[in-house]
């Protein structure tokens, strides 16, 4: 191709050849390419473009509602409003931030940090939610600028609401926004999505959460919705009906307040449980939105300890209550003679060691009944070192004692039945004699939970079985262990306790009502040996907390109506003083109903 | 100059047949690039009836053109150069800015971009340059021809518009390739433009820093410009063998893909009309560029060559950075598709052009030497 009348050479002749490598070379590049694309990738391609097109998103199941035993709503679901992101159809990540933080006060770090932590979790083209539970304040102020932010979308989604606030805190418990680990373990829960934290909400999480729902949006480059399909309803949470009652527990927690205790209530045939105070408590509804460090400061400060549930999480020397073990294990083991008398002058020697009986001048000749009616320490001491520890120990944890119930809550504590054994592991020293004269009369080192009390005082008078305590009306009574002892040591136990309400020297009289039989057995435990300085003193006068706590453990019959109360005053000072009252009012409004 | 017959007879319809199908086809395809399927139905935006009055008004010129003979070309090219630069001059004072950059001139009923100018009047510059050059170009003749791009392509550059620039760049540099350069000067280029890399690195802005390095890595800033690159893969790949069909490519109408009237064009062409399409645009691009090179061949005198192969490179270049970047072979850099692309400026140069290969073509029998 010369051209030019010019010299050949090479570097002359090859401009056309270029042109013509170009052109060919252009067309081979391109139509490989367009080949590898629309042919090889073709598939991988069109699903993408169908990916892209058609978006899935979850349609949020209603948590099961929550009943009282008569169908009176507990826990309901309101709507609740949250601010979200879609990385996809947002130009500007940092900007949208910036302006979303300007909205709602969260400082932009946080927002952003948040975010950073969140989009791992979440698809670019799903909602991110980054502000959960916004104010209507708040939302007005967003709703009506967001649709000019691509990217922001405001979701609907229910949210927890307990219309009873801390009357039930303790049994229900509270939802809150998943943390990190349980998304981790939880393939169907989503970055946002609230759970059971606490109480029956973390126990019955399965049954209450019910299944997302999922649909099928057409939406176009800002993602907005073209048209929606629903591939899949979502199907709501199981509703739960409790055995408790909201009014007795309303009645219940009225009575308790400005003290710190627990009350049980009880259907002694049935195990279920009618009411279950904590008191102080807390407003679970606070958690459900996330608790603000101020707030969450002031529960973890207070003293009182209001998240701590009393009933099962407090483990308190049971006093005198435990002298109902005692006497049952005496009776079994045939150490007592019903008849015989045993002379208390006030206080008992073992030893170089003086016992003192609470009534500082004695009870004198004391028999069985007496002694429970009466509540004789000396009694106790003597039975406790015919007995030994080791019979004391092996009756009460068969009685239920050291041991947990079992009951539909988490975090129950078992409580402590001390042995030999117990004692060498924990301090490497031998049991002492006297160790064991202190246990009988539920002093030392035992300790028990007011709901374990419950459950014996619900054996007793059911018939000798142990239910395991429960909180929903449905469940069944099946499993049940048996008291350790024959029934006719039970009745003895159960006529006593209703000597102690009906006799005039009982230290529970204050419970006495016509027509019905009521029995009890008042038990104060000493928080700290009592100082000698404070020996003489009214109550009043004793430190709040050096005062001794104050139980009262009672069941109550009539027709075939029966219940037992169990009440547990902190340092309420004496049983039947402190406890007495509360389980009085208890029962009246129980039997008035 | 008399108008003569015979110059009616040797117009190539070979070339402007192809530069009509190809102008067609980009009509079709913003007509479809309009369309927007939004809740309502479609709604059309004109795009497409702009493009024809530019079009139409590029057939004019392009007419014109074709009337004075090219060689007056050679005497006015000082002329026309300058008055590109004092355009270009005037665009940062007086300029539009558009899209966070000032590259057009507002001249009244229409907004005209000087860049487009500069690449026509700096390619008949150095085709004129070049026929004084010796056969083979050494240092001094590199150095001469080089500088007729460098002044219009830093002011265009600074626009910042790197793309526009650049093209000026290349289309000499074409040129300069097909005329040949001399060995030892070959060799050293090839050596010294790799280490030249980081330098001209530097001179970048951010964003296009950004662009390269997304290009390199696309999952890099998927939100950002890798998005145009996802995005224009996952169109034209699902097209497939046969397309969607015209207005049925769902990526563009439901406004997945950014800019599709204007870089984007063709990943809307390749989703709708598939492979099968893509290729037959494919095989009409290269037979227009293969008749230009004809053209090219067959002129009677140096100048004439220069300016066709000048036009060649001009339009060779846009094709292979457009369609490599939408296929995702090149970085995201602003240059339209001949023909295809949306854009009055570029339409009026496209016909301008040619015109000039038109000019060059009928005129190939007027005289026997150069």
């Amino acid at each position: 191709m010369s051209l030019f009348n010019s010299k050949k050479k090479w570097e002359r002749d090859y401009g056309p050849y270029l042109i013509l490598v170009l052109i060919w070379g252009l067309f081979c590049v391109f139509g490989l390419r367009l080949w590898y694309l629309q042919i090889y990738k073709g598939e991988f391609f069109a699903q993408k473009a169908k990916d892209n097109r058609l978006r899935k998103q979850s349609i949020y199941a209603p948590r099961g509602l929550i009943m009282d035993r008569k169908g009176k709503l507990l826990a309901i679901n309101e709507p609740s409003y949250s601010l979200a992101i879609v990385r996809e159809d947002c130009p500007e990540i940092d900007k949208t931030l910036l302006q979303v933080s300007k909205w709602t006060g969260v400082p932009f770090d946080e927002l952003k940090a948040n975010f950073e932590r969140g989009r791992r979790r979440v698809k670019s083209f799903e909602p991110q939610i980054i502000i959960p539970n916004l104010s209507f304040e708040v939302l007005a102020k967003i709703e009506a600028y967001a649709p000019r932010w691509p990217g922001l979308k405001i979701m609907v989604r229910p949210r927890r609401k307990y219309l009873q606030g801390p009357v039930f805190a303790h049994v229900l418990g509270y939802v809150a926004q998943a943390s990190e680990e349980e998304l981790n373990k939880d393939s169907e829960l989503a970055l946002g999505d609230n759970i059971g934290k606490q109480g029956l909400e973390y126990v019955l999480e399965k049954r209450l959460r019910g299944k997302k729902g999922l649909k099928r949006m057409e939406v176009d480059a800002v993602g907005r919705s073209l048209h929606e399909e629903v591939l899949r309803p979502p199907q709501p949470g199981e509703d739960i009906h409790l055995s408790l009652d909201l009014e007795l527990q309303k009645k219940v927690y009225e009575l308790m307040e400005g003290r710190a205790g627990a009350v049980v209530v009880m259907e002694p045939d049935s195990g279920q449980i009618l009411s279950l105070v904590s008191s102080p408590s807390y407003d679970n509804n606070k958690f459900v939105q996330g608790v603000s460090i101020e707030d969450w400061r002031k529960l973890i400060k207070n003293p009182l300890h209001p998240l701590q549930n009393r009933c099962i999480q407090s483990v308190y020397p049971p006093g005198s209550v435990f002298k109902l073990v005692v006497a049952a294990c005496g009776l079994f083991e045939k150490k007592i003679d019903l008849e015989e008398k045993i002379y208390c002058s006030g206080a008992y020697r073992l030893g170089r060691r003086v016992f003192r009986c609470w009534k500082k001048h004695g009870h004198g000749r004391v028999d069985f009944t007496r002694s429970l009616v009466e509540s004789c320490d000396v009694y106790y001491y003597k039975l406790g070192e015919e007995l030994g520890v080791d019979r004391i120990s092996s009756f009460a944890k068969k009685c239920g004692f050291g041991q947990l119930t079992g009951i539909d809550l988490p975090h129950e504590k078992r409580g402590l039945i001390p042995d030999r054994n117990w004692k060498l592991k924990r301090f490497k020293e031998p049991w002492q004699g006297g160790e064991t004269l202190n246990m009988s009369i539920g002093q030392g080192y035992t300790l028990v939970t007011p709901l374990q009390v419950a459950r014996f005082v619900s054996a007793l008078v059911n018939g000798g079985k142990l239910y395991k305590p429960s909180l929903l009306s449905e469940e069944s009574r099946a499993k049940a262990k048996a008291l350790p002892f024959a029934d006719d040591i039970r009745q003895k136990i159960i006529r006593a306790m209703i000597r102690t309400v009906e006799a005039d020297h009982g230290t529970a009289r204050g419970l006495r009502k016509d027509g019905i039989i009521i029995g009890a057995k008042t038990g104060t435990a000493q928080v700290v040996k009592l100082l000698s300085e404070y020996e003489e003193k009214e109550i009043e006068e004793i430190p709040y907390r050096f005062r001794d706590h104050a139980w009262m453990a009672s069941f109550a019959k009539k027709g075939d109506r029966s219940y037992v109360v169990v009440a547990m005053v902190e340092h309420g000072g004496h049983g039947g003083s402190a406890a007495g009252p509360i389980v009085r009012a208890i029962f009246d409004f129980i039997f008035e109903q | 100059m008399m108008f003569d017959r015979r110059l009616l007879q040797h117009i190539n319809w070979s070339l402007l047949g192809l530069a009509f199908i190809l102008f067609g086809a980009g009509v079709l395809n913003l007509y479809s690039a309009s369309a927007l399927r939004v809740e309502g139905g479609l709604t059309l935006t004109p795009f497409y009836m702009r493009q024809l009055v530019w079009g139409g008004a590029g057939f004019l010129v392009m007419l014109l053109i074709m009337i004075i003979d090219y060689r007056h070309l050679k005497s006015l090219s000082w002329y026309l150069y300058l008055l590109t630069i004092i355009f270009l001059l005037c665009v940062p004072i007086w300029g539009k800015t558009i899209y966070g950059a000032k590259r057009w001139l507002g001249l009244g009923f229409f907004n005209f971009q000087p860049s487009e100018m500069a690449k026509v009047c700096v390619l008949i510059l150095g085709a004129k340059v070049l026929t004084k050059t010796e056969d083979v170009l050494g240092w001094r003749d590199l150095v001469k021809v080089m500088s007729v791009a460098l002044l219009p392509a830093i002011l265009i550059i600074k626009q910042p518009d790197l793309g526009s620039g650049l093209i000026l760049i290349l289309i000499l540099g074409g040129m300069i390739l097909y005329k040949g350069l001399k060995k030892r000067v070959f060799k050293t280029l090839l050596i010294m433009l790799p280490l030249l890399l980081p330098l001209a690195w530097n001179f970048l802005h951010d964003y296009q820093k950004e662009r390269i390095l997304t290009f390199l890595n696309p999952e890099r800033d998927p939100l950002g410009s890798g998005y145009h690159i996802i995005q224009s893969q996952i169109a034209i790949g699902s097209g497939r063998f046969w397309g969607k069909g015209f207005l049925e490519g769902t990526q563009s109408q439901l406004r997945f893909l950014p800019e599709k009237h204007t870089d984007f064009a063709f990943a809307v062409f390749g989703e709708e009309w598939g492979f099968v399409g893509s290729i037959i645009l494919l095989i009409f691009f290269c037979s227009f560029l293969y008749q230009i090179f004809l053209v090219s061949q067959e002129a009677k005198d140096k100048f004439g060559t220069y300016l066709v192969i000048g036009v060649f490179f001009y339009f060779f270049w846009q094709v292979l950075i457009n369609m490599g970047m939408v296929l995702g072979l090149m970085p995201v850099v602003g240059i339209p598709l001949p023909f295809i692309s949306y854009g009055g400026s570029a339409s009026l140069v496209n016909f301008c052009l040619i015109g000039l290969v038109m000019n060059v073509s009928m005129r190939k029998f007027m005289f026997k030497s150069g």
